[in-house]
């Protein structure tokens, strides 16, 4: 467990490899909640705490309960179920604690179970972190921490997009790229801007 | 009989799930780089689409409402479950090089979306058609893109040079590339109605 | 009794600065250096130049053609973006390159937005990144300078990150722009004559190339070499596209923070991202990636450096 193996994994995370403009997931809530800044970073903010979480769970379930007994094949269903479990338990619990943030959260807590951002990490962690059904040193940590930095990147590509889609509300778009096509078209140059990190070695 | 029909076509052109519906489109724009690739994820995600579908529909007067979301997911897994290990024993290549996009399909707003919009409430024929419909309609958007991007970035569709001494452009192999060409596709369609109206 | 007074509307000091005016006068300050890429690099120079701008004015002619709209291309904007991209490319590109490079630096790099001022990112930028990763074998053949037969020659910057020292390069030839290089980034000389103009008539301000500049420095300064506190800042101010990006393509007034403080962030960002993708990434060159990245962030940087209105809180 090395310092260059969780920067490597920071940058490649949040900007080479970013969630949504490089691998495309979560894709379908970021075309459709960028719109503004204030719903970006409520959904940022639960879809990072989601992440972290879940990728802590997920973890745990693969290592202690589907490694041990060879069911590995059942990694979909049992992390998917995992997964919807806790954002209702998330749900219940932020109902019961704070109504107003309940309500601020509104739709999106719900949709973040079907966010592809969510299962995708899960999968990626035993992928990069579990080579022929053995832990790699330290996959725990890295796990959690490919988790975190794929929330920051979400943030990140989310805030920025919704910076610029604000503002070109204020502007005269051509009719025939209002909205989405538009959309599509920038997170096409954030993508090539942030592919210049890479290569990155430290 | 011309009912179910119409259930089928609509999911092809006017209800197309990628360009107009706006759904499932995580898998598309990763997995477009090449036509193989795009019909095997299409034909996956229609057989997933196809089962769940119908499975749902059958049990749709069973399932408590409260916990209809939870139990689709389960049953849309267990499929899911199914062609992932159907396709890593008959075509790992193609696996492999879907990688995650295949568990990933669970979440796939297409399946889950015609569950919660269609299979809960139509019966067994409709939800077929249905189906059948947004399999191929999604198959079909694929396979543009796919086709696009494929020229385009490696001057090539289906491994097959068409046009000698063209230049390719690595872009399109790219996600951005991906990310633009659905962009101005999107924006060529937006033109097209307009142009019909 | 003559009434010497006049009574007309604001505003009543009028500084003659239109857009158009201040476009062309931008692109009479890159003729040095467009004079400079060409002795150093030969007529090739001269002609990927003329294409890119021929290109990009006919791309902003066609397309406002065909959309109905107002006809925008003497107001020296799509020249000025063809230049920047001539001044981005190598000289020895295939003539189509640029071409498909001016297309899309004018159609999705302007026009998809809403045409000028409300683009985001800098044109220019957008069509180089679109170049360099669709073609990165071209984008990156540079020849020698002075060499009429094209002799391939790799940039200093490059030849940094491969590791081999520079022993036969004073800071003089960098300065005068006797190496490998893009067209318009490598004569310095040339490029600061022109800045100097654009700062005199005070088209554009010191804020972003100063910190920019001087941000670079520092970070390559500290972290540039092996040990802390050894870096060669100054080989990294004179090398690859960093005066030509900071005065000409990070002062771009569209894609760029509006308020004095807004800029200081803006030129911070874009010196700290350079320097960073220098020492530590793939790539040998990060100025066109740092510029795009902090464009992206402008909207951001304007809204919470917004000036106080009178009378609010």
């Amino acid at each position: 467990m090395n310092i260059q193996e969780f920067l490597t994994i920071f940058i490649s995370a949040v900007f080479v490899y970013n969630v949504i403009l490089s691998r495309f997931l979560g894709l379908c809530s970021f075309i459709a909640i960028s719109k503004e800044t204030k719903p970006a970073l409520a959904m940022s903010s639960a879809v990072m705490f989601v992440i972290v979480m879940s990728s802590m769970i997920t973890w745990f379930v693969y290592r202690f309960l589907l490694l041990p007994f060879n069911l590995g094949y059942l990694r979909t269903i049992s992390f998917i179920l995992v997964i919807a479990t806790f954002v209702q338990l998330v749900e219940m619990i932020i109902r019961k604690l704070s109504p107003q943030l309940y309500r601020t959260f509104g739709i999106y807590l719900p949709l973040i179970t079907v966010n592809c951002a969510v299962l995708g990490v899960a999968v990626l962690n035993i992928d990069m972190f579990f080579i022929n059904g053995k832990a790699v040193a330290g996959s725990f940590y890295y796990s959690v921490f490919q988790g975190l930095c794929v929330g920051l990147g979400y943030t990140l590509a989310m805030l920025l997009m919704s910076g610029i889609r604000e503002r070109l509300e204020l502007c005269n778009v051509p009719q025939v790229f209002k909205d989405f096509p538009l959309a599509f078209v920038i997170a096409s140059i954030l993508g090539l801007s942030f592919m210049g990190f890479s290569g990155f070695k430290f | 009989m011309k009912d179910l029909i119409k259930e089928f076509a609509k999911g092809i052109i006017k209800e197309n799930p990628t360009f107009v519906l706006a759904l499932g489109l995580c898998p598309t724009l990763a997995v477009s780089v090449s036509v193989a690739n795009a019909m095997g994820m299409g034909i996956a995600a229609t057989f997933v689409l196809l089962g769940s579908s119908l499975i749902i529909s059958l049990i749709r007067d069973f399932i408590p409402d409260k916990i209809r979301i939870p139990c689709y997911i389960v049953i849309i897994a267990t499929f899911v479950t199914i062609t992932e290990l159907c396709m890593k024993a008959y075509s790992p290549a193609l696996d492999r090089s879907l990688g995650i996009y295949v568990p990933l399909i669970v979440v796939n707003c297409i399946v889950l979306g015609r569950a919660e919009a269609f299979a809960c409430k139509n019966n067994l024929a409709r939800s077929f058609f249905d189906g059948l419909g947004m399999g191929l309609g999604f198959t079909l958007a694929l396979i543009l893109i796919s086709a696009i991007r494929e020229f385009l970035g490696s001057g090539q569709i289906l491994g097959h040079t068409l046009v000698k001494g063209f230049e390719p452009v690595f872009v399109f192999g790219m996600p951005s590339g991906a990310l633009l060409v659905i962009g101005l596709l999107l924006g060529l369609f937006n033109l097209l109605k307009d142009k019909r109206v | 009794m003559i009434n010497n007074l006049t009574v007309s509307d604001s505003p009543h000091i009028h500084k003659q600065a239109s857009i158009s005016r201040i476009m062309w006068t931008v692109v009479i300050s890159l003729i040095p250096a467009g004079i400079a890429g060409v002795i150093i690099f030969g007529w090739d120079a001269l002609w990927v130049t003329l294409t890119t701008v021929v290109a990009a004015v006919l791309t902003e002619l066609i397309l406002g053609i065909w959309t109905k709209k107002k006809i925008t291309i003497l107001d020296g904007s799509a020249v000025i973006t063809g230049i920047l991209l001539a001044f981005n490319l190598p000289s020895g590109v295939p003539l189509w390159l640029p071409m498909v490079g001016a297309v899309f630096s004018i159609a999705i790099g302007k026009q998809v937005f809403g045409g000028l001022g409300q683009n985001i990112f800098n044109p220019a930028l957008v069509g180089r990144v679109f170049l360099m990763a669709s073609w990165p074998k071209y984008m990156t053949t540079f020849t020698q300078p002075f060499s009429y037969d094209a002799i391939t020659s790799a940039t200093p910057l490059a030849m940094l990150k491969a590791g081999k020292i520079m022993e036969h390069i004073s800071y003089l030839d960098l300065f005068l722009g006797k190496h490998a290089g893009c067209i318009g980034e490598v004569c310095i000389l040339a490029l600061l004559i022109g800045a100097a103009l654009l700062l005199i008539k005070g088209y554009i301000s010191w804020h972003i190339p100063a910190t920019y500049i001087f941000t670079t420095a520092v970070c390559t300064y500290i972290f540039g070499a092996a040990q802390l506190f050894r870096g060669d800042w100054l080989f990294h101010i004179l090398s690859g596209g960093l005066i030509l990006g900071a005065f000409f393509m990070a002062t771009d007034y569209v894609a760029t923070p509006l308020t004095a403080k807004g800029q200081l962030i803006f030129g911070m960002g874009c010196g700290l991202l350079t320097a960073v993708i220098r020492i530590w990434g793939g790539y040998p060159e990060g100025v066109a990636y740092a510029i795009l990245m902090m464009n992206g962030a402008t909207p951001f940087i304007d809204r919470y450096t917004k000036c106080r209105i009178y009378g609010s809180r």
